[in-house]
């Protein structure tokens, strides 16, 4: 699976990487059980430094897509859908919803566009 | 004997030097960094076959006026010897000089033309690259040093039957030319040089092993066939030398205790066959690797260029990045590797062992 930066862009490093991840997860590149490469390994393969890696797998672990084992590694967890992280999605979810509504975008239009990127990321 | 090994060094400098704009990595053109689409530009194209034809004048000139000066002067050995060694570094200074000549013209056609400015700069890494690695494992280089052990210990075991003065030069001749009086120090000092390079050399490889494998966004494919066939090569060559040496080294040991092992023809022959090896091997890792992902099809995503590395790369040859973990990256300008002078392991790797070997020199 490849993952693409842009150093130059606004977006911190570790947030490009940590949605490359998940973008990765979801669209089966990478699936539950997978491990992922050491944090210098990771580092050194993309010419970043290891704190930008660490702090994008803390956050990976941290929104329960990773397990971090000390000496071992980091590997891919299984779905989790417990009450804490779907409260997480729901609170991230809303300002964005409530900034279309606010730009003017109607009910459908919304809809349209979460399935349309469901679409995009369930292909091949 | 001499002569002839000095020429087959300079002319085998030549080809090289002439070699490295076409063999070096694509797009890196005199260390520059120039996007895939643009590696092709006529100018840039220009720039290569002037370097290698100045090289290959500046060198036809050199060898044929030494030939010419030895033919006809009659010189001295030792003065054939100091003038093939002063050549040799001139050759080597000038194709410096014309490297950073084309450096700075490439700098000034890629500033001049705009080239990627207006495109995305991204950087790439690929997650299941590592698993394709095929750099040999580190126990292998345990063989030699194993071997390296054996010796010293033969060698402890018969010290009675070596000689009062301990041999520390060999000639070309692959007979003994300079002596040090017989200690313990002094008797394993050949095998104790031996070890450790062959541990630096396990160093290397694991070392190198860690090290980033840097792909391109824009022919992610030609690039990853080219990284992997540097690092597997890399770790070839790098046993290869290592085997060699101890097989040289542990010969030239053992004859101290056993003068007549292997006879003269062997002890002549050797040195030769080992420079021989050496050559032939690194012509073939040279070509494999610069060839490497060559013949591959342009894979160019629009809108995106590898993101430009200049500023990490002092003169185009110096890489100095505090934020790669990377101690060794590949060179932007000949084959091979380079140390990130930005990383103090990197140093310590390469002078570690020149001071051990001082130390050892110094203790006899």
């Amino acid at each position: 699976m490849i993952i693409q930066i842009e150093p130059l862009s606004d977006i911190p490093i570790y947030t490009q990487i940590t949605n490359q991840m998940i973008e990765g997860i979801a669209r089966g590149y990478m699936k539950p059980g997978d491990s992922l490469p050491s944090v210098r390994t990771f580092a050194a393969d993309l010419g970043v430094n290891m704190h930008t890696v660490n702090k994008s797998y803390h956050e990976l672990e941290k929104k329960g897509i990773i397990s971090i084992i000390p000496k071992s590694g980091a590997i891919i967890n299984s779905p989790d859908k417990t009450e804490m992280h779907i409260k997480r999605i729901t609170e991230e979810f809303k300002p964005v919803i409530a900034e279309a509504l606010v730009l003017g975008w109607e009910k459908e239009q919304i809809q349209e566009l979460v399935m349309s990127i469901m679409i995009d990321l369930k292909k091949e | 004997m001499d002569i002839i090994l000095f020429l087959v060094i300079m002319i085998f400098l030549v080809a090289t030097e002439m070699a490295i704009p076409f063999l070096a990595k694509r797009t890196t053109v005199f260390g520059v960094s120039i996007p895939d689409e643009y590696c092709k530009d006529a100018t840039l194209v220009s720039y290569k076959k002037r370097y290698s034809l100045l090289v290959f004048i500046v060198g036809a000139l050199a060898i044929s006026l030494y030939i010419g000066w030895i033919l006809t002067g009659n010189p001295l050995n030792e003065t054939q010897v100091l003038v093939g060694l002063a050549i040799q570094f001139g050759i080597l200074i000038i194709c410096t000089a014309l490297y950073f000549y084309f450096h700075a013209k490439t700098l000034q056609q890629k500033s001049r033309m705009k080239w990627g400015e207006n495109e995305k700069r991204v950087k790439v890494m690929d997650l299941s690259v590592r698993s394709q690695d095929s750099m040999l494992p580190w126990y292998i280089y345990l063989l030699p040093i194993v071997v390296t052990l054996g010796v010293i210990v033969y060698t402890i075991l018969n010290y009675s039957m070596l000689p009062e003065q301990i041999p520390v030069h060999w000639g070309p001749n692959g007979e003994p030319d300079a002596f040090t009086p017989k200690t313990y120090v002094s008797a394993i000092s050949l095998p104790l040089v031996m070890l450790v390079i062959q541990c630096m050399f396990l160093g290397i490889n694991e070392t190198t092993k860690r090290s980033g494998i840097k792909l391109s966004a824009t022919r992610p494919e030609a690039s990853r066939i080219r990284q992997l066939t540097l690092r597997k090569y890399t770790s070839w060559f790098l046993f290869l030398v290592s085997i060699l040496m101890t097989m040289l080294f542990s010969y030239l040991q053992l004859r101290m205790v056993h003068p007549d092992l292997g006879g003269n023809a062997l002890s002549i022959s050797m040195p030769f066959l080992f420079l021989i090896v050496i050559l032939v091997s690194t012509i073939f890792y040279a070509i494999k690797v610069g060839r490497a992902g060559e013949n591959m099809n342009l894979e160019q995503e629009p809108g995106i260029v590898d993101i430009d590395e200049d500023q990490y790369w002092i003169g185009g040859i110096f890489y100095f990045n505090k934020n790669d973990p990377s101690i060794f990256v590949e060179k932007r300008f000949g084959i091979g590797w380079t140390i990130n002078f930005a990383n103090p392991l990197g140093y310590l790797m390469i002078f570690g062992p020149l001071l051990l070997i001082l130390l050892i020199t110094i203790l006899t």
